[in-house]
């Protein structure tokens, strides 16, 4: 092709594009080649829900799910669930200790699922921490240990505890009656506090069990179990729909926890007892053997009192 | 201020990202400088214009390979053209990328199709090599040269938004990122584009005094000094823009100021404070001023000139750095930082990105031995048996 | 390359070829790849809810996440956050040790501490399906946002995005990885391997477009916030007891 372009002086001057045919030509056939490469490679299922290949949200769902849930537990091993969902350790999921039970289910047993050792599995949720709620049990294990006269602390915790049942509550939690917990400003208090408000050095104790029930505080004092405190046995959590409840049934293997004998107490453990020797040695009429620790041994623990006996 | 996110320990964009920015701003400068020549007629840089169109190609099809060498799956890579999601910037690069890619080869192509045409009708590997650049046509008369002229004239036009948009798109990819409070903010693109241009006039300046000290040629002096000139103009821009981010930020004290705070007066003092802005900014300042300004002998000139661009090429290297690596040492927490330190044989290590560096010059250097980068240069001492092959009569366009 | 210049007969011609051509090279993909299942990813959108209050910061939910989804050591999906303001007022942060994932017992007077589980907040606008590159990270219709593992080029562009600190890059796959809200599971009926084994109840999950899923309950009977809201993601992970530390 021939153009036409005036110059500076008038005179019209050539310019010649024949030289850029090939070139043109070239750079044609490479555009619609990469166009046409680009529709081969385009995976399938691109476009059609977003901006995504749509094939994806089907593979991901495909991964295999490794945590089975507590019903393919109970399938099997019925008996240890029963314990379970009744003590302190119910909401806790079997396979948040044990690990995933797929293919231990799978298998059928015949491939092993984990057995959590030594006191870490339990001190991940015990261990004294001061970013965990006051109201959760927890522990420094090496001062629990000393408290319930425990000497060689190689022993594991579920030495005393069984994981499955580390309270022997024996109740079904679920129904249990709450205990209110008083521990806001505002649960008494309704009137607004400015940023500055702290709690003035005169303000009755009212975070602590005597604010309600101080006969029974100051009766408790004078007796035997003075050094342990209330809630070790009447466990309070928050209020919640599943963890904890005051334990009104004093099951005789909760008193055990720390009065039964045995060879690796120290000499500073509280009293020890044989069980369920004790029975044998003290019952004298037949309904003795049916008996709990409290129904002899109330003494040691405190009075239990109607609620109009104790001060408001 | 100890705590970054858990995911946050390790640094995901390395010196591999650093290196890449710098690469396409060396591009973006050095395609400015040869647009000067062909679209703005500045005659001043004849002698430089057609080796900067040559070096903007050359690292041009170094750029990638930082990123190639970065990702977790670089067969992958075309994914990015295949199936763009466009509300991306990083999915702008493949399609810039080539669009620009397809210029400046079109570019070198018309403007210096004479240089090829001469050196295909001689013998020879290089000779076959024109033949088929030229894609076996070797007509010339003067309406072809006229229609060359035309065309580079158009592209080298076209190709200066194209440049801008291929550096200025890094800076957008990080300056539209909200999540990073020391990448975040509109200034972003106009500081990289800025900064590119500078590292492009300064690797020019830089290149053309050592080749021309290696071959013994005389330096045009007029041209330097117009890339001097060019050079601080644009630094002083580009500088101003890098300080008023930092000072906006410092004046506005939102949230995320006690971190960044941090991160520049701990993590990043030296490497910011001290050189970025004191010795790598405020020094050659004042050199390019003096040369600018005073009247210099001509050595002394050329000294602080030089001297000036290649502080400046680190310096534009180094706010690279500072603004990549700086944004991730701090954590999206605003609680603390993490630490970087590229390792020396890794993958994405300092070994390897020396060698992506120093590629590019390599290649000019086989470019050269074909088609000359520097013409109408003069020997002013050494060998004789080194002599400078120009076969054109005319040179440049 | 003849001499006749182009004629308004060519130019006619080369307009009729060029869309047609375009529709064939750039027209829609082929719409095999959905295969029929019994899930209607249409008919839910899942959300989440953490209720700060409750976590004792036990790890549970870190372990079985790594367990659940083969999530590398040093990398998290879900994390949790232990913030510790001392009496002098400076606070401290940190997360559980990267092997056992157990919080250990720290030294020094507190006046307030407390744990925060964050996760990915799968946010209605987020931020990581907007930037990355070639589509791989992207929201299914169910409101989840995941990584399409073969397609990811391992840029780190959404790692870079997220403001929440959710993602990071397998060293095993060489991709994006993130919380997947364990899609395998709550496709099929279950609940992410986080939220079962949470034995104090701190993580709730469920269906947001069902206003008697026990998520849309408390959602409705508690306040809830979520994790810089001012960066406009829109998160679907609420957060209950939050502290002013906490970002």
């Amino acid at each position: 092709m021939n153009n036409h372009e005036k110059a500076g002086n008038g005179a019209t001057q050539k310019t010649s594009y024949r030289h850029t045919f090939r070139l043109a030509v070239l750079i044609i056939i490479f555009i619609l080649a990469a166009l046409l490469v680009r529709q081969i490679l385009v995976p399938e299922a691109f476009g059609l829900e977003g901006s995504y290949r749509a094939a994806a949200v089907n593979e991901a769902r495909e991964f295999p799910i490794r945590h089975i849930g507590e019903k393919a537990c109970i399938e099997c091993h019925d008996d240890i669930a029963s314990l379970h969902d009744k003590d302190a350790h119910a909401a806790v999921p079997c396979e948040s200790c044990h690990g995933p039970g797929s293919d231990h289910a799978q298998a059928e047993g015949d491939v092993a699922i984990r057995i959590p050792e030594g006191k870490e599995p339990c001190l991940a949720c015990h261990r004294l921490l001061d970013a965990r709620p006051s109201a959760f049990p927890q522990i420094r294990w090496r001062e629990h240990y000393k408290f319930v006269g425990v000497e060689d602390t190689a022993l594991d915790c579920i030495r005393c505890h069984s994981p499955h049942e580390p309270l022997f509550m024996d109740r079904d939690i679920r129904s249990a009656r709450l205990h209110p917990l008083i521990h806001r400003c505002q649960d008494c208090h309704t009137e607004r506090f400015d940023r500055e408000s702290r709690r003035p050095d005169d303000h009755p104790a009212i975070f602590e069990c005597s604010y309600c029930h101080k006969g029974i505080v100051e009766d408790f004092s004078q007796r035997a179990h003075s050094k342990v405190q209330c809630s070790t046995c009447h466990m309070f959590f928050k209020e919640s729909d599943f963890a904890g409840r005051i334990i009104r049934d004093s099951d005789p293997r909760f008193c055990l926890l720390c009065h039964r004998e045995a060879d690796f107490r120290s000499s500073d453990a509280p009293p020890g007892i044989e069980w369920p020797g004790h029975l044998e040695d003290v019952a004298m009429e037949p309904g003795d053997r049916e008996k709990r620790c409290v129904d002899c041994h109330q003494q040691r623990i405190h009075k239990i009192m109607e609620r109009s006996e104790s001060d408001e | 201020m100890d705590f970054v996110f858990p995911n946050e320990a390790n640094v995901t964009w390395t010196v591999m990202i650093v290196l890449y920015p710098f690469i396409t701003g060396l591009v973006a400068g050095a395609f400015i400088v040869s647009s000067l020549f062909h679209v703005f007629g500045r005659e001043n840089l004849k002698a430089v214009a057609r080796y900067s169109l040559v070096s903007a190609f050359v690292f041009l099809i170094f750029a990638p390979l930082p990123l190639l060498v970065h990702l977790g799956h670089p067969e992958r890579a075309f994914n990015i053209m295949i199936t763009p999601n466009f509300s991306s910037a990083m999915a702008g690069f493949g399609f810039i990328y080539t669009a620009y890619l397809l210029l400046v080869l079109l570019e070198i192509w018309f403007s210096l199709r004479s240089e090829f045409i001469a050196r295909a009708k001689g013998k020879g590997l290089a000779a076959w090599i024109c033949r088929l650049i030229l894609l076996y046509n070797l007509e010339e008369d003067e309406s072809t040269k006229r229609t060359d002229h035309k065309i580079t004239r158009f592209l080298a036009g076209l190709g200066i938004p194209l440049a801008c948009l291929l550096h200025g798109y890094v800076g957008f990819l990080f300056g539209a990122l909200k999540a990073n409070p020391w990448w975040s903010t509109p200034l972003m693109f106009v500081i990289f584009i800025f900064s590119a241009i500078v590292s492009g006039i300064a690797v020019i300046i830089f290149h053309y005094f050592v080749v021309s000290w290696i071959n013994g040629w005389k330096i045009d002096q007029v041209c330097v000094r117009t890339l001097a000139k060019y050079l601080w103009g644009f630094m002083i821009v580009a500088v101003a823009l890098e300080l008023l981010e930092i000072l906006s930020l410092a004046y506005k004290q939102t949230e995320e100021w006690e971190v960044l705070r941090t991160l520049i007066d701990q993590k990043l003092f030296f490497s910011y404070i001290i050189f970025q802005f004191l010795i790598l900014s405020l020094i050659p300042f004042l050199m390019l001023a003096v040369a600018s300004l005073v009247k210099l002998k001509d050595r002394l000139a050329y000294a602080l000139i030089w001297t000036a661009s290649t502080m400046l090429l680190f310096q534009v290297l180094l706010m690279r750095w500072n603004v990549v690596i700086g944004g991730q040492l701090l954590s999206k927490s605003l609680r603390g930082f993490t630490n970087y330190f590229p390792g020396i044989w890794d993958r994405e290590g300092l070994i390897v990105a020396a060698i992506i560096f120093t590629l590019p010059f390599g290649i000019l250097y086989v470019f050269h031995r074909i088609i000359p980068l520097f013409p109408g240069a003069v020997k002013v001492r050494g060998r004789n048996d080194d002599q400078v092959t120009d076969t054109t009569a005319g040179s440049g366009t | 390359m003849s001499n006749r210049s182009w004629t308004r007969r060519d130019l006619i011609k080369l307009m009729a070829a060029a869309p047609s051509l375009l529709l064939i090279v750039w027209g829609p993909s082929s719409s095999r790849g959905q295969d029929e299942s019994d899930y209607d990813a249409h008919a839910h959108h899942w959300g989440y809810a953490v209720d700060t209050t409750r976590c004792i910061g036990c790890g549970n939910c870190m372990r079985a996440c790594r367990a659940e989804n083969d999530v590398p050591e040093g990398f998290y999906r879900t994390w949790v956050e232990r913030y510790r303001v001392g009496i002098d007022g400076e606070t401290h942060v940190d997360v559980a040790d990267s092997k056992t994932l157990i919080f250990a017992e720290l030294s020094g007077e507190i006046s307030k501490a407390f744990f925060v589980p964050k996760l990915c907040n799968h946010c209605e606008k987020s931020v990581c399906t907007q930037v990355c590159p070639v589509g791989a990270s992207f929201q299914t219709p169910d409101g989840v946002v995941l990584v399409d593992e073969k397609h990811c080029i391992g840029c780190g562009y959404c790692v870079q995005a997220c403001p929440y600190g959710s993602r990071f890059i397998d060293p095993h796959t060489h991709t994006a990885g993130k919380c997947t809200l364990c899609y395998h599971r709550i496709t099929k009926g279950e609940e992410p391997a986080c939220v079962a084994m949470c034995p104090m109840g701190a993580r709730i999950f469920g269906d947001l477009n069902d206003p008697r899923s026990k998520l849309a309950t408390i959602l409705r009977q508690n306040r809830y916030r979520v994790l810089r809201p001012e960066m406009g993601t829109h998160p679907k992970c609420y957060y209950q007891g939050l502290d002013r530390e906490v970002v």
